[in-house]
């Protein structure tokens, strides 16, 4: 168990989660943001927004997915943008469930502005549950310090020519 | 270190409200930002759906049948249902140009066909027509590669049509 605790703190694992979900943000932001105007449609499929909301969600969606991508990559105010990463992530995994349990099966809007891109919402929300366990690290657990270098240590090895 | 959390979310949220309304200041771009009216397109509302098949006999038996493609200019001249005219819903925000406007009036049939694969834009273009005073335009269902699929006949620019 302390193994698996230690595992998660470590800032390797940080970077590599954090640049992951990062680029699947920026990558997920980059259609909506070119034309934000199909998303309406996605929103409204989902069945659970009041009309006058929609457009609202999808004027600032796209931009909170950006702001989040490029603070997982770059590290600026990287644990703000998994914290953000996490509300989204709860806030699509619970919209994709619901439509499951309801028997619909809904365009996700996750990387295609495409209606017509319906998929088993089951298994779309079955695919956020990794993100969202990468996100929830991310925000809560910090990474462990790495121990400073000691005085005199060889910063690398050289290496012959 | 939690009060450093919200107050680093609250100005992500702060720049994603900056960022999300300079946006929508675009004209281009512009999406209402309230109110009801503005559901998205609906099929029976906006829009009928109409299969591949009928749609091409219906173009070829009806004189008066305007195909619009909404796909990218690009892909336009690349391949297109026989006789389209190609109108991008966002040039439909600066309006109908009268010429056309009047084409679509007189119009026994308006098909719409877009890219299924790449963005519902006919359907939104639909409802701008709709938003026009037009009658509800169909839409080829499946687009341009359900057309291909079905092996009916395409024109392209290289081929020397207007």
């Amino acid at each position: 168990m302390r193994g698996i605790v230690e595992l998660g703190r470590h800032p390797w694992l940080h970077r590599i989660l954090a640049v992951a979900l990062g680029a699947i943000f920026l990558y997920a932001a980059h259609d909506k943001i070119l034309d934000p105007r199909p998303l309406i449609t996605i929103i409204w499929g989902y069945r659970l927004v009041p009309p006058q909301f929609t457009n609202l969600i999808a004027i600032y969606l796209p931009w909170m997915e950006l702001l989040v991508g490029l603070g997982l990559l770059t590290g600026i105010g990287r644990r703000a943008a998994a914290g953000w990463a996490t509300v989204l992530l709860v806030c699509f995994t619970a919209a994709l469930l619901i439509n499951a349990v309801r028997g619909i099966n809904v365009a996700c809007g996750c990387f295609s502005t495409s209606a017509q891109d319906v998929q088993n919402a089951w298994l779309l929300a079955l695919r956020d549950l990794p993100m969202l366990a990468a996100a929830v690290l991310l925000t809560f657990a910090r990474p462990r310090q790495q121990p400073p270098l000691r005085p005199g240590a060889p910063r690398s090895s050289p290496s012959p020519t | 270190m939690r009060g450093d959390l919200i107050r680093d979310m609250a100005v992500l949220l702060a720049a994603t409200l900056l960022l999300g309304t300079a946006a929508n200041l675009i004209p281009a771009r512009r999406l209402a930002w309230w109110g009801a009216g503005q559901q998205p397109p609906q099929a029976g509302v906006d829009f009928q759906w109409m299969d591949v098949h009928s749609a091409n006999e219906a173009r070829q038996a009806l004189p008066n049948a305007v195909v619009i493609d909404t796909r990218s200019s690009a892909a336009y001249r690349e391949g297109r249902i026989p006789g389209a005219i190609h109108l991008s819903y966002t040039d439909l925000g600066q309006g109908l140009p009268g010429e056309l406007e009047e084409r679509l009036r007189r119009a026994d049939l308006v098909l719409l066909y877009g890219d299924s694969e790449d963005a519902d834009t006919e359907q939104l273009a639909a409802q701008e027509l709709r938003r026009w005073g037009l009658a509800p335009p169909y839409i080829v269902a499946g687009g341009l590669p359900a057309w291909r699929v079905a092996g009916l006949p395409l024109e392209s620019d290289s081929e020397g049509a207007p």
